[in-house]
Parts: C-alpha cells; structure tokens; sequence
C-alpha cells in the first residue's frame, strides 16, 4: 500500500491527520448516530416491520401450517360471509361501550384522592397495586367471582353462571376489564389534577359556581390531554390486551361470545391450525387500531 | 360511588363568613369546620370503600388459598395443604427461575439498543434520523396479534422456539419501540453543550454516552426497565406460543396453562397466583414514581 501513495496523496493523508478532529468532528458525529441506531432498528425491522408485510401475504393464502395455496384479494371477501367474523367484530364493538366507564370511574376516585383527605398517599397506592399483577391472575379470580353460586351471585342473591352464559359472558369480561383500568388511569388523572392551578378554582368558586359547575368548566377541560391518552390507552387494552383475562376465563366461548378479534387471530391459527385465515384476522385488528389512531388524532387537530 | 365525589366539593360557604376571602382551599377555617370534618368523613369512607374493591383480588387469593379444595367448595374449615403442596403441583421454583432469567435477558438487550437509539436520536442526529425516529416509535402501534403468525413461523422456523431466545427476542422487539421514545425524549433533555464540552475535552462521542450521558439518564433507565419488568413478567401470549418446552414456561403462563386445564385445585392455583404476583407488586410499589413517570409521558407537559 505504501508503495502505491503518490506524493500527492500522502500529503494529503498528512495533512488529514494533522489537522484538528474538530474538522471531522460533525461527520464521526453523524457516523455515531446511524451507527448506535442500527441495533434497535434491526431489531424492530426483523420483528415488527417484516412479519407485518409477510402478514399481510399470508391472509390472502389458504395455508394450513403445511400447504398453503393463493387465493389473493379474495380471501378478505370471503371472510366477509362468514357469521364468526362478525360476531367477533360486534364482541369488539361492545368492548368500547366499556371505555366510557374505565375511564369515568377513575376520573372520580382522582378526584377524590386529589382531596388530599388523610390517607390519600395510601390509598393511592392501594389502587394502583392491582395494576401490577398480572391479568392471568386477575381472570383467575374473576373466573371464580362470576362462578355459578360465586361471590356474586351471593351479592345479588341469584344463582347464575355468568361465564357459562353467552348472554352475560362479555359484560362480565367487560367489568372485569374495567376494573383492570382503575389503577392506571387513576393515576393518569391524578397527575392531571397535580397540574391544575387551584386559583382558576377558586375564582369560579368565587364567582358563584357551583361544584359541578366548577368541575365541569375548569378542571374537566383542563384534563382534556390527560382524558385523551387515557382514552387512546383504554381502548388499545381493550382490542390487544385481553388475550389473558379470556384465555383464563372463558376460552372465546360460550360459542363465540366472548372471542375479540385479538383472540380470534389466537383461536384461528393455534387452535384450528388455519394460518392464512388467523394472519387476516391480524390484518384486521391492525386496521381497526389504526382507524382508532387517526380518529384520535383527527380530534386533537380539530381543537 | 365514585360519582359523588365531585358533588361533595367546596359547598358555598355561609355569606359573611371570612372564608371566602381565604378562599375554598382552606377548608379548616373556623365557621366550616364542623362540616368540613364530616365531608372528610364521608371521603374517607368513600376511599375506604373503593380501597375494598380494588384489594378484593388479594382477599380473595389468600383466603382461597388456606383452604382444601373441599373447603373451598363448602366455605367451611381452613388448611395449609394447597402451600404445602404447592411445589409437587407447580415446579414453582424453575417456573421463578424461568421468569427471572427471560426479563432480566429481555430488559437487558431493550436498555442496550434504546438507550444507543435514544442517545443518537436526540444528540447524534444523522440524515434521515428524524424519519427513523418516527418510524420506529410507530412501531409501537401494532399489537403482536396482528403480526403473530409471521412471528410464530419466523421464529419456529429459526428453531428458537425451543429455547428462551425466541420469547427474549419478541419481547425485546415488543418493548424498544417505546423505550426508546421514552430514552430519546430524556437525552433531548439534556444540554447539547454537555456533550460538546466532553467531545472537545478529547472523549470519542460512544465514550460521551457511556461516561457522561448514561450516569444522567439512570431516572429515565429506571423508568424503562420497572415498566418492562412489569409488563414481561405478567405476560402471557408471547411465553405461551414463543417457548414450547414446558420446563422452560415462565411462572405466569405456567399459571395460564394450569387454570385453563381445569383440573387443578383451585386453592393451590391461588396460593401459585400469589408468590407470581408477589414480585411485581414489590417492584411496583418501591418503583411507583417511575412507572407513572413513564405512564404519562405521553402527555408531555
């Protein structure tokens, strides 16, 4: 190598090495950055961006795990007539009526805790807790609360198997599912309200308002960023987190009464070993938390 | 029970009386005291009651779990048995193990990759850095669901299903998206002239993130690895399908698997749901300021 470099180049190399590092110092910066950001994006691409394309494949062919034949576009209509699917799509649909609740309840034990009534550290830990084991756990228990002669039916002195019952299987996933969301959404409103300036409250209060008048006008809309990514929140559980509290508690059934679409995916591919069928079911589940994503942010633009 | 709540609040005080000019936030002026002190009873009660419902689970478990079975079933009578036999029913102790060495593998390897991400995103920038930022923390968008089959087929045909590198790999591919949104928004926090003065001080910019920027970020560190415990710990569907030799099932979907067989005494699934749910909930309550950091920093005041 030695032997090759003109008079020119070694100057030139002579020069380079002398010169300050400042001079390159943007360029080894640069090269640092695409360097020390390389892990994470293969890591994702390998994982999250790839499968996504061979998923979207993989729904418009019929493959049973050995064979799989293309049937292209066509796949999509023919779920389309199939009655599971959209059983699957209403359970989905039905979920959301829950969001309101998870998100309504803990705004009010915020706003309790946020009374600073003695005890209130304590008790906000004490909420927060469940929020820490594991749904697995938590259908365990909901399982044997909503049992035939359970601790519910001894509440409300009845003798019903909530599970066993298409009729009231989801709204009893729906209450536990909500109850699951107390914690931290809790704790995203508490952190709203540590925000709020109480002078604007005691002007209303002041200018005659009455507590809900209060509420209402100054704190609720002051929330409204902390009620968006506890909304955005609720709802993402709500279609991809519940695959434990069914899988433990009602295994999709009875029938289909309990099966979201996150489920079905599950239940299509492992259980029924149709892998073409289950990647469309993915498909669609990623089409409907996109379209709750962009409604998201089509409401905070409008504002 | 919750609803009331706000209702209680800050009642018109009597004209006249000095409180207004103190303002409502000084409940414990002399003419409102009285009353300030049974509406803090009726709050306390209400948090009472609501600390009932949330702790439910927890009474549920543990009284569950000192009975037989057959004393579950009449609600008479108590016993240790179902923690006695625990460990012949559950291999608790791998299943511990399992769990341990899968978070602890996993969370190394999301730290690694999002805090170098995080450190370039925010003060190495590079052409295009803006774009892979964002289509990185997109990324977070896709449930595993909607990518499960590719996933299972990739990794299976890979053979890492039969170890614990297929699960720590999912789960580290899960959780970086987010980390390392959550480490880039911290380093952006940090001054640029931190780093420029350790560059013109002669310390190479991997140095820099190593000896200056890494000893800073330990709060945003925490935050990532309490969540991502938390969250791997308590999984289910990744450690279901992504490790299928059941001695190597971590204690949660071990759990899963039992309970779902319906055989097993449901005593002893509650006394195994306790010691499962025992360290998370150490983690969460010593780490709880972490974790809330990291829950509303979407937010972004």
């Amino acid at each position: 190598m030695a032997a090759l470099v003109t008079p020119v180049a070694m100057s030139r190399s002579v020069e380079r090495s002398q010169r300050p590092r400042r001079m390159r110092l943007s360029t080894q910066r640069r090269l640092t950055g695409l360097v020390l950001s390389i892990p994470a994006l293969a890591l994702v691409v390998a994982f999250v961006v790839i499968p996504i394309v061979q998923a979207v494949y993989y729904s418009m062919t019929q493959w049973n795990g050995v064979t799989s034949t293309w049937i292209g576009p066509s796949a999509y209509t023919q779920t389309f007539h199939n009655p599971a699917f959209w059983q699957v799509l209403t359970n989905n649909g039905l979920l959301l009526l829950a969001v309101p609740f998870a998100l309504a309840i803990p705004l009010g034990i915020a706003v309790l805790l946020h009374e600073r009534v003695r005890g209130w550290k304590f008790f906000r830990s004490v909420y927060f807790l469940p929020t820490a084991i594991s749904w697995v756990v938590i259908g365990m228990v909901a399982e044997r609360f909503f049992a035939y002669d359970g601790p519910l039916d001894k509440i409300i002195g009845s003798h019903t198997d909530f599970l066993g019952s298409s009729s009231t299987a989801l709204l009893a996933l729906a209450i536990t599912f909500v109850w699951s969301m107390i914690g931290t959404n809790t704790v995203i409103f508490l952190t709203g309200l540590a925000t709020l300036d109480t002078t604007v409250q005691e002007a209303a209060f002041v200018d005659g308002a009455t507590a809900w008048q209060s509420f209402s006008n100054v704190t609720l809309p002051h929330l409204k960023r902390f009620v968006q990514l506890a909304f955005i929140m609720t709802v993402i559980s709500a279609f991809s987190a519940l695959f434990s509290l069914i899988f433990v508690m009602t295994g999709g059934g009875p029938g289909y009464s309990t099966t979201t679409m996150e489920f079905f995916v599950y239940q299509t591919g492992f259980s029924q070993s149709e892998f073409g069928t289950a990647a469309l079911y993915g498909i669609v589940l990623f089409v409907m938390m996109a379209v709750v994503g962009i409604v998201q942010l089509k409401l905070i633009r409008s504002e | 029970m919750a609803r009331s709540a706000p209702t209680e609040w800050t009642a018109p005080a009597p004209p006249g009386t000095p409180v207004n000019v103190a303002g409502p936030s000084v409940p414990l002026a002399p003419a409102r005291s009285r009353r300030s002190r049974a509406r803090r009873g009726v709050l306390f009660l209400l948090m009472v009651a609501v600390a009932a419902v949330m702790l439910y689970p927890f009474y549920f478990m543990i009284t569950t779990s000192f009975h037989t079975e057959a004393q579950y079933q009449t609600g008479h009578g108590s016993s240790i048995s179902s923690w006695t036999t625990l460990g012949q029913t559950v291999p608790i102790g791998q299943q511990l193990l399992n769990s341990t060495l899968i978070c602890a593998a996993s969370i190394a390897i999301i730290l690694v990759v999002s805090i170098s991400a995080g450190f370039a995103f925010s003060k190495l920038q590079f052409r295009g850095s803006q774009g892979v930022f964002l289509a990185l923390v997109g990324a977070m968008m896709v449930p595993l669901q909607s990518i499960l089959i590719p996933e299972y087929v990739n990794v299976s045909r890979l053979g890492l299903t039969n170890n614990y590198t297929g699960a720590i790999l999912v789960y580290a591919a899960l959780g970086t998206p987010f980390a390392t949104f959550l480490m880039t928004t911290y380093f952006r926090g940090l001054p640029d002239e931190l780093i420029e003065a350790a560059v013109v001080d002669g310390l190479s910019y991997p140095a820099t993130l190593w000896r200056v920027a890494l000893p800073l970020a330990l709060p945003a560190i925490a935050t990532v690895t309490v969540l991502q415990f938390v969250q791997i710990w308590d999984d289910l569907l990744v450690g279901l399908l992504f490790l299928q030799n059941p001695a190597e099932r971590p204690i949660t979907v071990g759990l899963a698997v039992l309970a779902s067989g319906r055989t097993t005494s449901v005593p002893i699934l509650m006394a195994g749901s306790l010691v499962s749910a025992l360290p998370a909930m150490v983690v969460y309550l010593g780490f709880q300021r972490y974790l809330v950091r990291g829950l509303t920093l979407g937010v972004g005041k």
